[in-house]
């Protein structure tokens, strides 16, 4: 313990040099392994096994599947994103660890695609997530997702990458979507706005009518709830 | 995140819980989800959840062109999307009754047949992952490629190739095509031999997949199982030779069952399958420098198409089973009404929701493989 404690606190980031090349070496280690979670939201996630296996092999950029949202770096939507899944999207992404960046695979994620008057897909991506990059194309080949992987590796290198920061600064505005789509009562489990002050990230547009509305109808959540996200009936005999 | 159907209760204290299985679960094909609820390890009670991948098929196709519905069609079937098409095009030709060229019937059995082939390598791969053996997976996707690639030059995509229109094919085939995928079937079939014995015979596959699974023939017809799946429990029952289209009548080609009606031989069909789809492909390959002609008939206008009044029905045979379009037209521009009878829906939801009952949690994965269920086209 007490070694630790003499490791001197780097607290002047902009002015130290030492801080700076440790900033650099964390981005880079940050953009060379990279895990995928891929969430099968649509048909471009037919592309994913062949750009994970031998033939274009992904591993090579130091990118691999992950199955749990917790430890992924990044998430892949791949294709269209109907409403009952979108929910699960953000839920997911809530729950990843920051950094995180999202990639909308499809031309389906930017603008509906082939959907774009479907009562039953979002046809915007970015409205509800911040987005770092779009593949798009139906469906983009593996070497297109490659490449997209490749520009977020630089530019997760260069610190270009940092769209989750607005989902913290921009809260509110991705809240109103959220709730347009979903109700008033939409509420996740994740508390975002406890997790933005941790962060230090707390902008304007954190907080706004949207998140007033959610302390409004925001449910304190018990122990068991918290881990089912609902409330819970009483038995009926 | 629950189903939307969900309702939570609490419950007298008692060994069974419930878990979610899915819809992001590398387990499970494609976005899908199961709730299961679990004795131990033992599955008591399985439900299926889906409208994860709802886009309104049907609805959407009715405010599309005719011809533009061709390029919708495919999307319904993600891992297979050729049959769709085709049956498509089947349907609003014998709306009009339009003439198909020879031609153009042997490059749609073509087509037809690659695909099969490579829906087939792809859900082994899958099945094999379920089971742990990864190197298979690898192996199919990779060959799968091969065929991805013949698709590519022929019609122009990788995955959906849009080949078809109503009275014919698009585009004749490039120089040097049949020497290519002579070569390509040659190259497959000489790995058939290694896929033996890196997974059919492996003791992994066999001792988990037998007896898991498990319908019998009754079951299977009573719950409206078709396609591989049927034919696994023993029933010799196919499209392509019970009633044919295209020019099926003059292929000669087995209809392999195997009897037990579990995983194993469910999965043993489709590697039977393969040999039969690659003994076709080689009777087309020797076939079509005869068969001489134009490859479409012509069609009106197709932005100012109005198709006769009337209802068709139209089947083939898909790699899942039994695919099948109900088309009604009203005489206009637009379809009246279009109904898909997939194979999945059947396979994903009821069958699968029976078979998982009594097995082992880890056994799931491997039935849902096993069907070859594919959830886009359950949800449509
Ligand atoms: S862009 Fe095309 S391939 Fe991608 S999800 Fe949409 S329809 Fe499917």
């Amino acid at each position: 313990m007490s070694s630790i404690k003499q490791i001197p606190v780097i607290t002047e980031r902009k002015g130290n040099p030492l801080a700076r090349v440790f900033d650099e070496f964390v981005r880079f280690c940050r953009s060379r392994s990279l895990f995928i979670l891929h969430y099968c939201t649509g048909c471009g996630a037919i592309e994913l096994p062949p750009a994970m296996t031998s033939r274009f092999d992904m591993e090579r950029l130091g990118i691999q599947p992950m199955v749990s949202p917790r430890q992924a770096d990044i998430l892949l939507i791949t294709g269209y994103v109907s409403i009952k899944t979108l929910k699960r999207v953000i839920l997911t992404y809530e729950q990843m660890g920051s950094p995180k960046y999202v990639i909308g695979i499809c031309s389906c994620t930017v603008n509906g695609g082939m959907y774009w008057q479907s009562y039953a897909t979002a046809k915007k991506l970015d409205e509800y997530m911040p987005v770092d990059l779009y593949i798009a194309g139906c469906m983009p080949r593996p070497e297109a997702v490659l490449a997209g992987l490749q520009k977020l590796m630089d530019r997760i290198h260069s610190g270009e990458a940092n769209s989750w920061e607005d989902y913290f600064r921009n809260y509110d505005y991705y809240l109103g979507n959220q709730q347009k789509l979903f109700g008033e009562n939409w509420q996740t489990p994740t508390d975002i706005i406890t997790e933005a002050k941790h962060y230090d990230l707390i902008d304007e547009g954190t907080f706004g009518k949207h998140t007033q509305l959610l302390e409004q109808h925001q449910k304190p959540l018990e122990a068991l709830d918290m881990r089912l996200g609902h409330d819970l009936k009483e038995p009926t005999e | 995140m629950r189903p939307e159907n969900y309702e939570a209760q609490r419950h007298p204290p008692s060994n069974e819980f419930e878990l979610n299985f899915g819809p992001n679960h590398p387990g499970i094909e494609g976005n899908y989800a199961l709730k299961v609820k679990l004795h131990g390890d033992v599955v008591v009670e399985a439900k299926a959840d889906g409208g994860y991948l709802h886009r309104g098929f049907e609805k959407l196709m009715e405010q599309r062109l005719w011809i533009q519905n061709i390029a919708l069609v495919p999307r319904i079937c993600v891992p297979d999307p050729s049959p769709m098409e085709v049956c498509y095009a089947m349907a609003v030709e014998e709306l009009c009754g339009l003439d198909v060229p020879q031609r153009a019937q042997w490059l749609r059995v073509m087509q037809l047949e690659l695909s099969r082939i490579a829906a087939h390598l792809f859900t082994f791969g899958g099945h094999a992952a379920t089971t742990g053996m990864y190197s298979t997976m690898y192996w199919g996707v990779a060959d799968r490629d091969l065929i991805l690639d013949l698709f590519e030059e022929f019609t122009g995509g990788r995955v959906y190739s849009i080949y078809n229109i109503p009275g014919g094919v698009r585009r004749e085939l490039p120089d040097g095509f049949l020497r290519r995928i002579s070569e390509t079937l040659d190259y497959i079939e000489s790995r058939l031999p290694d896929y033996d014995n890196l997974f059919f015979k492996n003791q992994v596959f066999v001792k988990r997949a037998k007896g898991t699974g498990v319908m019998s023939q009754e079951q299977a017809l009573a719950w409206g199982v078709t396609g591989p799946n049927l034919r696994a429990t023993g029933l010799a029952f196919d499209v392509r030779r019970d009633d044919p289209y295209l020019v099926y009548d003059q292929l000669d080609f087995e209809i392999p069952t195997e009897a037990h009606g579990d995983a194993w031989s469910r999965t043993l069909v489709r590697r039977l399958e393969l040999v039969e789809s690659i003994r076709i492909l080689r009777q087309v390959v020797a076939a079509l420098p005869d068969i001489r002609g134009p490859i479409r008939a012509p069609i009106p206008n197709p932005l100012a198409w109005n198709v006769p009044v009337g209802e068709v029905y139209t089947r083939v045979e898909s790699s899942k089973g039994e695919l099948c379009y109900f088309v009604v037209s009203d005489g206009g521009p637009k379809p009246y009404r279009v109904h898909v009878r997939g194979p999945s829906s059947m396979h994903a939801v009821q069958v699968l929701e029976k078979m998982s009952v009594g097995s082992r949690i880890e056994d799931i994965a491997q039935t849902m493989f096993s069907l070859d269920a594919c959830p886009p086209e359950v949800d449509r």
